[in-house]
């Protein structure tokens, strides 16, 4: 597939409608995006997928791994995965030496990283037991009140 | 997840502004309407009357739709909307829609805890004892 339009015209087109941009009004009205080849999930002209001819994206793959997905000037997009290992600074110098390094979305690498780290972090078991809330208000009296009959 | 360290928020006016005179009469609701006549004393702003809603009572931009966590809420509808705040649990915090069913809650809740996304209402539907 080749580009027929600018990244400008593209961007205009899309920026008002497209099939990944999320709206809410909550929140002050806010403009997210679903493009796999967005890292911070932002709906700009810097963040886009579609629009850049250059774009980085970071995607969990199956078993705990991630990949990294990169466009070509054609417009299709190659897949780098990441097996899961026990240091996960591995992966993100193999991101930065395969892009950045490369000179290819240098603008990028930070938030390119920081996904990569969200992701494995993501992965990894929660060892911190959620905490018990605790009784306020009519419930805490109630509680109170039948531990003393407890007692007697 | 804890927000970003942010301005402490200030609410100008924590009470609602109610109607002139919508506590003297029933049919009079307490929905705000600006007193238009020209003998108000409300819309004249004399001593001991009820303070009217103007732009100075605005939020600082900065904590604007903000809760007291810090978080502002995105309203979500399944497990892949909160994908979206992967990014973002700093700032957002998932609301989850008020139609969805509880069996769909319980994956929205464990997709936003392994992804570190805050939930402000995960108790709806989800728990049973009263």
């Amino acid at each position: 597939m080749s580009y027929p339009a600018s990244s400008d015209l593209l961007w205009e087109l899309t920026r008002s409608n497209s099939s990944f941009l999320v709206k809410r009004k909550t929140g002050g009205g806010v403009k997210l995006s679903r493009d796999p080849l967005n890292l911070r999930n932002i709906h700009s002209r810097k963040h886009s997928g579609t629009v850049n001819n250059q774009a980085i994206g970071i995607v969990p793959s199956g078993k705990g791994g991630i990949s990294l997905l990169t466009k070509k000037k054609t417009g299709a997009t190659i897949t780098q995965s990441y097996k899961p290992s026990k240091t996960s600074r591995k992966a993100y110098v193999q991101i930065a030496n395969s892009t950045t390094k490369k000179g290819y979305r240098a603008d990028l690498r930070e938030d390119a990283i920081a996904r990569a780290s969200a992701l494995i972090r993501s992965y990894r078991k929660q060892t911190k037991a959620t905490k018990e809330s605790k009784p306020r208000g009519s419930k805490a009296k109630a509680s109170a009140a039948s531990a003393a009959t407890a007692d007697l | 997840m804890t927000s970003v360290k942010h301005v402490p928020i200030v609410k100008k006016h924590k009470k609602r502004f109610n109607r002139h005179q919508s506590d003297r009469f029933k049919c009079v609701d307490a929905s705000w309407r600006k007193p238009k006549g020209i003998d108000n004393r409300v819309r004249r702003r004399f001593k001991g009357q009820a303070a009217m809603p103007k732009i100075g009572y605005g939020s600082n931009k900065k904590t604007r739709h903000m809760t007291p966590s810090g978080h502002k809420a995105f309203l979500v509808h399944n497990a892949n909307d909160v994908d979206l705040l992967l990014m973002h649990n700093h700032s957002f915090a998932a609301e989850i829609s008020h139609a969805v069913s509880s069996r769909k809650r319980i994956e929205i809740i464990a997709k936003a805890k392994a992804l570190g996304v805050k939930v402000t209402n995960p108790k709806g539907r989800v728990t049973t004892d009263v």
